[in-house]
């Protein structure tokens, strides 16, 4: 082994200032028989749990450090000796971190004073740093002894290394011997590292774009700003050693210098915050008292039956040390019960009867045979993960802002999501820095995520050649290059939705915090993977727009139809629910609304909670992609027989009638025919996570295989579940997910079928969400016969209302209408009724021109004396307008407008441009008397219509779809007044026809019905435009 | 009365058919002109004969229309196809019918009256004025006002830009350039006493020679400071002529000079004088004459790591000079070093055979040079330009070397190029 250790090397986690990942030094170091190494990123630790758990699992050390940027504009390389001197650099960092902008201008960037590094030196070693270090930057102004005198001054004799880098440049060795001339002088020992920024030489050209991505400049441009060379990669000891054989002491003092750095980043000491329990009394036995209490009210008679399984969870989380934990969730939860915000916890944590009892989740795990092992078990010693829903928008905030209070500002942060490289991004920054036309980095832009490197079919070279690019040119060819050299490497920090850390006193001592996006929110350096890698305990407050749709409706409930409805008690099999989710009658309803899932529940025909539950996991991409979701539907009909895959697998299997569904039954199977052990399959279950390199992927896989071949499960099964396995790897839910999801889902359609009135109003208060637009659900509403009044200035609140149980449209939905003046109509209007336009314009000044246009437009103003919306348009623009004072006091001799009323397509225009949706009569019912000329079949009539028949069915469209999994199949939903008809189209007519679906609105289709089961289809033959004057509400379009 | 021509993309031709009727001529828009045919009656009869006439005269289908009111002629013609010809007091009713977006209102009135359903100009011409007027101000009631063709504005004649151009047809081919220089001083004399008459300079001198049995032979000079003045006019052009000369007979000469403002300048009371521009010019020219104009001007360094990376960037003297101690920051690239050696480079490169020894060079062999490495140092590596088609990558060596009788000094820099494999001697320290 070579006597050299690499001391200071940046990764890609410098964001823009390295490019290569913590896990590709840790490979490399490996290979160059480097026994240690120290990372040292750009103003925190952004990379380091990565590399210390890369390093650990080559058996090396990883030591940790950070280059903090000075106010001189210097970064010192600091290297942490020991847990203080780590604490020291988190908080040195954070400190600087916070007082500046999240984005900050160049020049502006946290930097920290000399005193305040002195402040925080103790437990550091700092080197002396390269050409961006303190000594070469007093090197060039001449001041290289004072800068000596103040770091030794600052980090103390002994802790002050004078570095030298050798990159075969003149400029830099002559500072090398300024450096060594003042180490002699002051007797400061030598150090040599190469100043690492990426691990292979080849690797330059990735830090050179980013250096153009980082300047803002493009490569032709950047000039000086590149490397001068490709010498900043990692180097074997052999090498160092023999760059510096003339200075072997810089060297050995590498050795010497990483003894010194026991410091790992496992031992962080960190401390979840323990819960303040009456004096006298532990965690454990304050915990087991309150779930004991709320066991027997929440299980009632059945507390008897619950009551081994909640005794077993207490004894595991008390052997897990883990009350502590329980409780701040528990807190968390009183405290949205308190302040009357919806709660309720999702994921692996509905699997414990625990936090059932503690009213933290709403599914009973015991009633639904759930398993706890899932959520914590003894072997795996991990934290528990639980993740609550919250109502999204401010209720959710007001949450977040609790938890910040309790824990102090500097106690309690939001997890980091790093943003990394991905097809798109990084072709539009590649093709940027390379220059390229703005129209030719859209058409390559647009280009990547088909050649996304997933899909073998479609070669980046096909794709290129269909863009009309020749991917044999050199320009071309280097940005294929480059797009695939900076796929993953990270890009920027961002902000998971929800995770929140928390620790017992100080976090930023733990791990540098950071301004995040939104004022008010602090964020750590940290994703979550990291987090849970380190130990650090996350609880996700996630917004769910549903749950705020619940909790409006409740209260509207309360307040209009006088009655009380508790979410925990709702009717478990309500007939009339179980009838509309049969019917696919599902728009609105969370998680079942979709055209995907409004074309299986005809097939699954629910008729309990279970069946709900697998319905909310079998429509997505893994089931389908995993060709699971037919098999499940054809043996619940029961025209086929279950298969369990193996016989091995038939416990995990059998209540899925053998078809792999949930992700608890992926670990036990990847278990069980695997012999994977549980720590094993949770790195499976960590591996599939979001923002996981589909090179973990592969390599589990491999694994997986291994262990099935060694138990003879060989061929087709062994493929049949792998293929289960990976398609799960983005979009698997685990079973107690999927019926926490369901419990909402339930309560959505309960909520729909018997409070139609106070569902809508809450839906469209909390847009945009779900699958429809507003104009959707509410000519959905009305179909189911609600009334729906339109915006009235004398009426309409801001959100929706309901008013004699009919729904009232509200000024929200007046498009342009600023939230703030709708607030002083609001106020003005409390105090007395307006009397006409002039008065509303004269009370309410706020309101601009436009506004009050809009208004007018949208007939919101034809209550105050107007005869109809052009004559409040005609009195209103005149009323917002100061005439002048010639004009001001000249009466208008006519009171009524000189315009003319709107016509039916106007007023549609109007309604559609001015407020997103229309509440009269269907545009296609002013056209019905055509369409039967021309032999349309109404949306509603089609069920009438047998198999195979032709019809001819014409709407607007309402949604286009082009999933992935379907093999280029278009899906279209048309409405009209009648209801929606789903259209499929296949590949070849839609290649035909490929403007006309994706830009026209109003659509007539011809082609035969599909009746399977109930779920009506029709299969587009012919396809053409439907001419209509009047605008409508914009589609939703997925692909 | 007022007439308006109108068709897509035949302006020219518009101007030109105009010209012909009268001197009053407005180009309204890319596609409109309009002009004043008062008066013409006497000429052609009525307004329907004197439509004709333009119409005739126009050669293509053109929309024409006839009216009062400027505005009002303009609008039909951009409105109705054909010959339309407006009595005074009915331009209202001729122009009722015509939509709206003829009218030149802001996006927001045009907005705002749509949403009015206001759709046509005679709806907006029956809407009550001061209704009008207290709504939509000043603008609608003009728009107004146009609607009902009582536009009531003034034409707004084209002027002809500043020219100064002259050319000379000669009788007989010049085929020498001392009469042709003769021709050249007549009109660079006139051209610049017309300069001197609108206190203006030219930037730019553009000559165009028609030759005998060959193509025209065109030149132009930039100036680096605007100038009037003849003499320097022409002894530019000559010795560009005498450096590119023509090649066959001159039949025609044509010089153009672009006006622009003279720069005036202030000289500092204790700096020294520049040389004056014109004579700096003539002086430069010169020079490029006898050594190329690539080998002329001020080196620049390019902002890049390629060694020997410039260009060559047109001398001028700047404006003000100000000593090197009072402008505060030093320049980039003025690293002071100690002892720093000057590189003598030698362009282009000389093309060396080297040995190695342990990887270092040992001896050298050029065709000027040859000797042994008694001192060395490097290799220093740079390398760039990778995603280009001629990217470098270079291995450079400081040597010594044994002797050095024929040169003054014995270190010299050589470089590997590691793309070829080949060796150079780059240059030889002072």
């Amino acid at each position: 082994m070579t006597p050299y250790i690499e001391l200071h090397a940046r990764s890609a986690f410098s964001f823009l200032q390295g490019a290569s990942l913590p896990e590709e030094y840790a490979e490399t170091a490996a290979k160059l028989e480097i026994p240690a190494m120290a990372l040292l990123d750009r103003d925190g630790f952004y990379g380091s749990p990565r590399f210390f758990a890369a390093m650990k699992k080559q058996n090396l050390r990883g030591h940790t450090g950070a280059e903090v940027r000075c106010t001189d504009g210097s970064y010192y390389p600091l290297l942490a000796k020991s847990r203080t001197g780590y604490r020291n650099l988190c908080r040195l960092i954070t400190r600087t971190k916070l007082r500046t902008e999240k984005h900050p201008k160049p020049g502006a960037e946290a930097a920290a004073t000399p005193e305040e590094i002195a402040e925080f030196s103790e437990g550091l070693i700092c080197l002396t740093g390269d050409g961006d270090g303190p000594l070469a930057l007093a090197i060039r102004k001449n001041e290289g002894r004072a800068c000596m005198d103040r770091l030794l001054a600052t980090f103390g004799r002994g802790n002050v290394y004078a570095e030298l880098q050798r990159h075969r440049d003149r400029d830099e060795e002559a500072r090398n011997q300024a450096v060594i001339a003042l180490a002699r002088s002051f007797q400061a020992p030598l150090v040599a590292t190469n100043g690492v920024r990426h691990v292979e030489p080849a690797a330059r050209q990735i830090l050179d774009v980013f250096t153009c991505l980082h300047r803002k400049v493009t490569l032709a441009t950047a000039g000086q700003l590149l490397s001068k060379n490709a010498e900043r990669h990692l180097k074997s000891g052999v090498e160092m050693l023999r760059l510096f054989a003339d200075y072997p002491e810089a060297i050995a003092n590498t050795r010497e210098i990483s003894a010194q750095l026991p410091f790992e980043l496992s031992d962080l000491g960190y401390e979840f915050p323990r819960y303040p329990v009456p004096q006298g009394q532990s965690e454990i036995a304050f915990l087991r008292d309150r779930t004991r209490e709320s066991a027997r009210m929440r299980y009632q008679s059945g507390y008897k039956r619950a009551r081994p399984q909640i005794e077993h969870e207490l004894d595991v989380i008390e052997k897990l040390n883990l009350a502590g934990y329980f409780l701040i969730v528990w807190d968390i939860v009183n405290f949205c019960r308190d302040e009357g915000i919806l709660v309720q916890g999702r994921g692996s944590a509905a699997n414990s009867a625990v936090c059932y009892s503690l009213g933290i989740t709403a599914v009973d795990p015991i009633g639904m045979e759930l398993l706890f092992e899932r959520f914590l078990s003894e072997e795996r010693g991990e934290w528990p993960d639980i993740d609550l829903d919250l109502p999204s928008g401010e209720k959710r905030e007001r949450v977040i802002q609790h938890v910040y209070e309790r824990y102090g500002k500097h106690g309690a942060a939001m997890t980091a999501n790093v943003i990394t490289y991905r097809g798109r991004s990084a072709a539009r920054e590649v093709g940027k820095v390379l220059g390229f036309e703005t129209a030719a980095l859209d058409r390559l832009s647009s280009l990547a995520p088909m050649w996304g490197w997933k899909d073998p079919e479609h070669k980046p070279e096909k794709q290129f050649n269909e863009a009309g690019l020749d991917p044999g040119h050199p320009r071309v060819r280097k940005f294929m290059e480059l797009v695939a050299g900076i796929q993953d490497l990270p890009r920027h920090l961002g902000q998971h939705s929800g995770g929140m850390i928390v620790c017992q006193g100080q976090l930023d001592s733990v791990v540098p915090l950071e301004p995040a996006s939104m004022p008010g929110r602090v964020v750590v350096q940290w994703d979550k993977e990291d987090c849970a890698d380190l130990g650090l305990i996350k609880v996700d407050l996630l917004g769910l727009g549903m749950m705020a749709v619940l909790e409006d409706s409740l209260v509207l409930i309360r307040t209009h139809y006088k009655r009380e409805v508790d979410l925990g008690q709702l009717p478990p099999d309500d007939p009339e629910t179980y009838k509309a989710l049969r019917q696919g009658d599902t728009v609105g309803m969370f998680q079942v609304e979709s055209r995907a899932q409004q074309a299986t529940l005809p097939r699954m025909k629910p008729v309990r909670f279970y069946d709900l539950v697998v319905q909310v996991a079998i429509i997505r991409p893994g089931p389908i992609v995993g060709k699971m979701m037919h098999p499940y539907l054809a043996r619940r009909q029961g025209k086929m027989p279950p298969d369990c895959l193996h016989p091995s697998l038939e416990p995990v299997l059998r209540r899925t009638l053998g078809v792999p569904l949930f992700q608890e039954q992926l670990l036990r199977i990847a278990m069980v025919a695997a012999n994977f052990t549980g720590g094993e399959a949770e790195e499976l279950r960590r591996a599939m996570g979001f923002k996981r390199s589909a090179e973990r992927m592969k390599h589990i896989e491999a694994r997986l295989r291994a262990g099935m071949s060694a138990n003879g499960i060989l061929g087709e099964t062994q493929d049949t579940i792998v293929q289960s396995i990976t398609a799960f790897a983005l979009y698997g839910f685990p079973e107690s997910h999927a019926a926490s999801f369901a419990l909402l889902a339930y309560a959505s359609a309960y909520l729909k079928v018997h409070y139609l009135a106070a569902f809508t109003c809450a839906l469209l208060n909390n847009q945009p969400m779900g699958f429809y637009s507003p104009a959707v659900l509410i000519k959905d509403a009305q179909r189911h016969g609600l009334r729906v009044l339109p915006v009235d200035i004398t009426k309409s609140d801001w959100d929706c209302g309901i008013e004699n149980m009919h729904l009232r449209l509200g000024l929200r939905y007046v498009k342009g209408l600023r939230a703030e003046s709708g607030a002083h109509i609001l106020r003005e209007r409390e105090i007395a009724p307006f009397a006409d336009i002039d008065d509303l314009a004269r009370r309410v000044p706020q309101l601009r021109k436009d506004e009050m246009a809009k208004l007018a437009a949208t007939g919101a103003l034809n209550p105050l004396n107007a005869a109809h919306r052009r004559d409040a348009l005609w009195k209103s623009s005149r009323a917002t307008r100061d005439a002048g004072p010639l004009l001001a006091e000249v009466p208008e001799n006519a009171p009524e407008a000189p315009l003319q009323p709107m016509t039916v397509a106007e007023r549609l225009n109007a309604d559609y441009g001015g407020t997103g949706v229309n509440i009269g009569r269907h545009p296609m019912a002013h056209r019905r008397a055509e369409m039967n000329a021309l032999g349309v079949t109404p949306a509603a009539a089609l069920a009438n219509v047998p198999s195979g028949g032709r019809v001819r069915i014409a709407g607007c469209v309402i949604v286009r779809q082009r999933p992935g999994t379907a093999k280029g199949i278009v899906f279209l939903s048309l409405e009209d007044e009648t209801g929606i008809a789903n259209v499929v189209v296949m590949a070849e007519i839609f290649d035909a026809n490929r403007l006309l679906i994706a830009g026209a609105r109003w659509l007539l289709i011809e082609g035969p019905v599909q009746n399977v089961d109930n779920v009506i289809h029709v299969r587009a033959k012919r396809i053409q435009a439907l001419e209509f004057s009047a605008a409508t509400a914009a589609s939703h379009d997925f692909h | 009365m007022y007439a308006c021509l109108h068709a897509s993309g035949n302006t020219a031709l518009l101007l030109e058919c105009a010209r012909a009727f009268s001197p009053r001529i407005e180009e309204t828009g890319a596609d409109t002109v309009l002009f004043d045919i008062r008066g013409l009656g006497s000429l052609f009869g009525g307004p329907q004969e004197i439509a004709r006439a333009i119409a005739n005269r126009a050669g293509i289908p053109v929309d024409l229309a006839i009216a009062a009111d400027p505005d009002a002629a303009v609008i039909a013609a951009r409105g109705i196809r054909g010959i339309t010809v407006m009595a005074p007091g009915n331009e209202a009713a001729t122009l009722a019918r015509l939509p709206l977006n003829l009218l030149p209102g802001s996006p927001e009135t045009a907005e705002l009256l749509d949403a009015w359903g206001i759709r046509t100009l005679g709806e907006l011409a029956s809407l009550p004025p001061p209704g009008v007027a207290a709504r939509l101000g000043p603008e609608g009631t003009h728009l107004q006002r146009l609607a009902q063709g009582q536009g009531g504005r003034q034409l707004r004649p084209i002027e002809d830009p500043l020219r100064f151009d002259a050319e000379l047809e000669l009788d007989h081919p010049v085929e020498l350039l001392e009469p042709l220089s003769f021709l050249l001083a007549r009109l660079l004399h006139d051209l610049c006493a017309r300069l001197d008459f609108h206190a203006l300079a030219a930037d730019e001198v553009r000559l165009q020679l028609t030759l005998e049995n060959a193509p025209a032979h065109c030149c132009a000079l930039r100036l680096p400071v605007p100038m009037r003045d003849a003499k320097t006019f022409l002894k530019l052009l000559q010795l560009e002529l005498s450096a590119r000369a023509p090649g066959a007979p001159v039949l025609k000469l044509r010089i153009e000079l672009n006006p622009v403002k003279p720069r005036a300048q202030q000289h500092g009371l204790f700096l020294a004088l520049a040389p004056e521009p014109a004579k700096l010019e003539i002086t430069l020219s010169r020079l490029a004459n006898l050594v190329g104009p690539e080998n002329v001007g001020t080196p620049e360094l390019l902002d890049t790591h390629r060694p020997d990376s410039f260009r060559m960037r047109h001398f001028s003297v700047p404006l003000l000079h100000m000593p090197a101690h009072l402008k505060g920051m030093p320049g980039r690239g003025s690293v002071t070093t100690e002892a720093a050696l000057t590189l003598r480079r030698y362009r282009p490169p000389q093309y060396a055979q080297i040995r190695l020894d342990r990887e270092a060079p040992a001896h050298i062999v050029t065709a000027t040079l040859r000797g042994n490495v008694i001192a060395h140092a490097g290799p220093w590596r740079s390398s760039g330009d990778w995603w280009k088609n001629e990217p470098w990558d270079h291995a450079e060596w400081d040597i010594a070397l044994a002797g050095g009788a024929l040169y003054r000094g014995a270190l010299y820099r050589i470089y590997e190029d590691l793309r070829t494999g080949r060796w150079f001697l780059e240059g030889s320290y002072d």
